[in-house]
């Protein structure tokens, strides 16, 4: 089985990389720019967060748009879930409460890949831009006290996102998220 | 995690494919480059470990190299570059120019070294947070690392890096899995980014001595210590009172972080009775400083070192 990993510059991407490879699953970086041919064979995608702003520098997330079309299962974290929102027709712009390290999330609706964790959680979060709102096929399902959308999955497709960074060490059980997406990678 | 006899097997073998010649070695006496020597040393001769003594250095820092270096019958040469850096840093206050400033003048020593050597071959130990931190392509510069933002664009060696995709906690597996003793992360710009503000020799001695404060109080007093623990020396100066006179000194920020990786890390909780012991400790044996501060930030939004 093998898992990408497209880099938007993020500080974690390696991190997503050595989580995945800690599953001993077959991973690979590659830069946001990789021409879509290469990504058909992958079982799985996962996007990175990034520096850039969604909302006034879409064109540093390179050919991104083309690779949220494959059939596989698609992990979007911070900046990664932040496109997944403003693609499916939803709004992204400047957070009320950007959030840097620490924070707790509450999950509500317990459900795809985030089916076995605990309801509160602490989490670390590294985010200027906030998701506004995300289209009816999606569910959002953990919020914070200071951000809406911290969660959320399609509920017919295996797309999945969020806000905060399950990839790093201090955020509670984010290697079980991971764990559950590379689950349904293997389908 | 990284299987420690795999990994050593690897890293032997990927040095034996890229060294087509002579080579040398930059250490700092950290960690990474400590191991890489270790390694190195298992498959070449041919390699000569650097360590250079910068003047940036913690106290007894060159004594304890030189021990490691010994133990592991390593091929080394130390090279006293103190005056070349301080006057290299002379005037300089902003952060990245400083670690740039750094990183340039490890690599004029090393290239000279080389050519000493004959050798057409760096081998480094970076790592990843380096590399990432350093920036690049669409990766924002958080903070450029002496081996990585300040190698020239034209730089004649060829550069080899077997630990580039190792964390620190990795570093510390595989190291322990060959008996390298465990060596509490220093950063590769030394002492000069632990002073906001110019370098000074005046500046580096108050420094070194509140660094081995710190230290030794931690050494001694903790059980379980932080992954890191140091003082940084701020450009900031306050009213106290030293023996009924006013005093006007200078201020020193504690900071003990944990972290796993070095990539996310929360500030530590230690016993208030024991940062009153080298609050009182420095400001009685360093009569320049007479403020003491305690960070309480985790990263992000801050970062580990303050520069």
């Amino acid at each position: 089985m093998k898992i990408g990993v497209i880099d938007n510059g993020g500080q974690w991407t390696h991190r997503e990389w050595r989580v995945l490879k800690s599953f001993e699953v077959d991973a690979e970086i590659f830069p946001n720019t990789v021409d879509d041919e290469k990504l058909i064979d992958l079982d799985g995608l996962v996007l990175s967060g990034g520096p850039a702003s969604i909302e006034s520098e879409l064109s540093k997330l390179g050919n991104i748009k083309q690779y949220i079309n494959h059939d596989y299962p698609i992990f979007g974290i911070c900046a990664g879930a932040q496109f997944i929102a403003l693609n499916s027709g939803g709004n992204v712009s400047k957070a009320v409460h950007p959030e840097y390290g620490k924070k707790e999330v509450n999950f509500y609706s317990k459900g795809s890949i985030f089916y076995d964790i605990p309801e509160k959680m602490i989490v670390w979060e590294n985010h200027n831009d906030e998701i506004k709102s995300i289209s009816d096929d999606y569910i959002i399902c953990a919020s914070s006290d200071t951000c809406r959308v911290q969660a959320f999955y399609h509920k017919s497709r295996d797309i999945f996102g969020v806000q905060f960074h399950p990839e790093v060490n201090n955020t509670e059980y984010g290697t079980e998220i991971f764990k559950n997406f590379i689950e349904r990678c293997k389908k | 995690m990284v299987k420690p006899e795999q990994f050593i097997e690897d890293a032997k073998l990927q040095i034996k494919s890229q060294l087509k010649g002579k080579g040398i070695l930059a250490c700092s006496g950290g960690q990474d480059s400590t191991l890489l020597s270790v390694i190195a040393g298992m498959v070449s001769r041919d390699i000569l470990v650097i360590f250079v003594d910068t003047g940036l250095l913690r106290l007894h820092e060159v004594e304890n190299a030189e021990k490691i270096f010994k133990k592991y019958n390593i091929n080394y040469k130390i090279i006293d570059a103190r005056q070349r850096f301080i006057q290299n840093l002379k005037g300089i206050t902003d952060p990245e120019q400083k670690r740039k400033i750094v990183g340039k003048t490890f690599i004029d020593v090393f290239e000279e070294a080389a050519k000493d050597f004959g050798a057409e071959y760096l081998l480094q130990g970076t790592i990843a947070p380096d590399w990432i931190e350093s920036g690049g392509q669409s990766r924002d510069t958080i903070k450029s690392h002496h081996n990585v933002g300040g190698l020239p664009e034209n730089m004649k060696l060829k550069l080899i890096e077997p630990l580039r995709d190792l964390y620190k906690d990795e570093v510390r597996e595989v190291s322990k899995y060959l008996g390298i003793p465990e060596i509490m992360p220093f950063p590769g710009p030394g002492l000069s980014i632990r002073i906001i503000g110019e370098v000074t020799e005046e500046k580096l001695d108050l420094i070194r001595k509140a660094t081995d404060i710190v230290e030794r109080n931690v050494m001694e007093n903790m059980h379980e210590r932080p992954w890191q623990y140091f003082a940084v020396l701020l450009p900031v100066n306050t009213t106290g009172v030293h023996g009924d006179q006013r005093s006007y000194g200078k201020t020193v920020a504690i900071r003990f972080i944990d972290t796993l990786d070095g990539m996310t890390g929360t500030f530590s909780r230690p016993d208030w009775n024991l940062l009153e012991k080298i609050s009182t400790e420095i400001t009685d044996e360093i009569p320049e400083i007479n403020r003491v501060v305690y960070d309480i930030t985790n990263k992000p939004p801050a970062t580990i070192e303050w520069e």
